[in-house]
């Protein structure tokens, strides 16, 4: 920001609008994202008639286990990305890839979790009769707008300093309870099985 | 300033999310799902490739058309269900106490059907006017008339097989139209009365664990 220090006196109040929007704009634009992706996948969940079926993945049982698997291969991904935000942030002692590691693990993560929405949203659907469904359905639909939040606020800098690791904190919390709801569930009901 | 990385993830996601989504809308309807396994009984269990995703487009080779059936026997003792796909049915007949039975079998392109099940079980109905199913159905050395009326969803046929800390499950519900359920569970072979299961999600509690009953095509 440059300033004019003829104008210093005057310009201090015409300048906050113009600075204004855009910064306003960072926050409103990822959460007005998030906002549409969760509603929308949860309207999908909701108003589409669950298939109850999907194609399954050779060498598996069901297709609870795979989805049980992938979504265990992403709980793995994202305790790295918890360990590896740490070390960015100078919280624990970590390589110079600390970020890389970081990024990757994040794609890796995200990746193996959108097959496993998919199948939920396509073959089950958005679901409230219990409390372990109601919260997987519910979470589900948050972690991915939470996710798309997190990825377009990246994109902005100078955000203040807490931001990024609370919408971090929130998908990676998100992200676990899912995982408790589903994947730990069909462990303990049907065993460790593939 | 932009760093394009994040959204080209976001882009990423999104397209394996329609891949799979597309890959299920064509390859679907045929596979197991969550936390339910096929039952273990049919060997007449036909070959994928002969079953087509989509019903317009393939050559059908019968003039059945897909539909499910459910009613009761004329004794009121009993329920009867009936699903028919590309000339195929599925039938499960029940007293919802001890007595059941899965019946399989084609259906001829006039409407009748001769289905037969385990222990010599014997199911004949006809089909009226794609309305109803009615016939007689031999069992144990009991024989019932029935009628089953086109069943709309939630009513129909639903089953749920699941092995649960070393114990099988069998389980079969009919879902009649006025929303009673007739169902029984087998456990290890051993049959008892079904609890309910949700029509709406086939979501049933057994011995504290979930499962899924799931609608039964042939």
């Amino acid at each position: 920001m440059t300033v004019d220090p003829n104008a210093a006196t005057q310009g201090f109040p015409s300048p906050p609008p113009d600075h204004h929007r855009p910064s306003a704009a960072r926050y409103l634009v990822p959460a007005l994202v998030a906002a549409a992706v969760a509603v929308a996948l949860g309207v999908y969940g909701k108003v589409h008639d669950p298939a109850g079926t999907a194609f399954n993945l050779a060498g598996f049982s069901s297709t609870g286990a795979v989805k049980s698997w992938l979504a265990t291969v992403a709980i793995f991904f994202a305790l790295v990305q918890f360990t590896s935000a740490l070390m960015m942030y100078g919280k624990l002692p970590g390589p110079s890839w600390s970020s890389t590691l970081h990024r990757w693990s994040g794609r890796a993560a995200f990746l193996v979790a959108v097959p496993v929405a998919v199948h939920c949203l396509y073959a089950l659907g958005y679901q409230t009769y219990e409390t372990r469904v109601f919260w997987h359905s519910l979470l589900g639909c948050f972690f991915f707008g939470a996710f798309s939040a997190k990825m377009l606020l990246l994109r902005s800098e100078r955000l203040p300093h807490w931001l990024l690791p609370i919408v971090g904190g929130l998908v990676f919390a998100a992200l676990t309870i899912i995982w408790l709801t589903s994947a730990l569930w069909f462990f303990r009901t049907f065993g460790v099985t593939t | 300033m932009k760093r394009s990385g994040p959204l080209l993830t976001l882009l990423a996601g999104l397209l394996v999310g329609l891949f799979m989504l597309s890959l299920n809308a064509t390859t679907g309807e045929k596979k197991t799902s969550a936390s339910v396994e096929e039952s273990p009984s049919p060997k007449a269990s036909p070959p994928p490739t002969t079953r087509s995703p989509s019903p317009s487009p393939s050559p059908s080779k019968s003039p059945i058309p897909n539909a499910d059936y459910a009613g009761r026997t004329d004794d009121d003792s009993s329920a009867v269900a009936v699903s028919l796909r590309d000339g195929r049915a599925i039938a499960y007949f029940c007293d919802g106490r001890d007595k059941e039975s899965w019946l399989k079998g084609d259906v001829e392109d006039d409407g009748s059907m001769k289905l037969t099940g385990k222990g010599g079980a014997e199911l004949n109905g006809t089909l009226k006017q794609g309305k109803r199913i009615s016939g007689t159905v031999d069992i144990g050395g009991g024989h019932y008339t029935f009628t089953a009326d086109k069943a709309i969803k939630p009513s129909g046929l639903y089953r749920a097989t699941a092995t649960v800390r070393s114990a099988k499950f069998d389980g079969g519900w009919i879902v009649l139209k006025d929303g009673t359920q007739v169902g029984i569970l087998t456990k290890n072979g051993k049959p008892s009365p079904a609890p309910e299961i949700d029509p709406a999600t086939g979501a049933v509690t057994v011995d504290g664990e979930q499962l899924t009953a799931r609608p039964v095509t042939p």
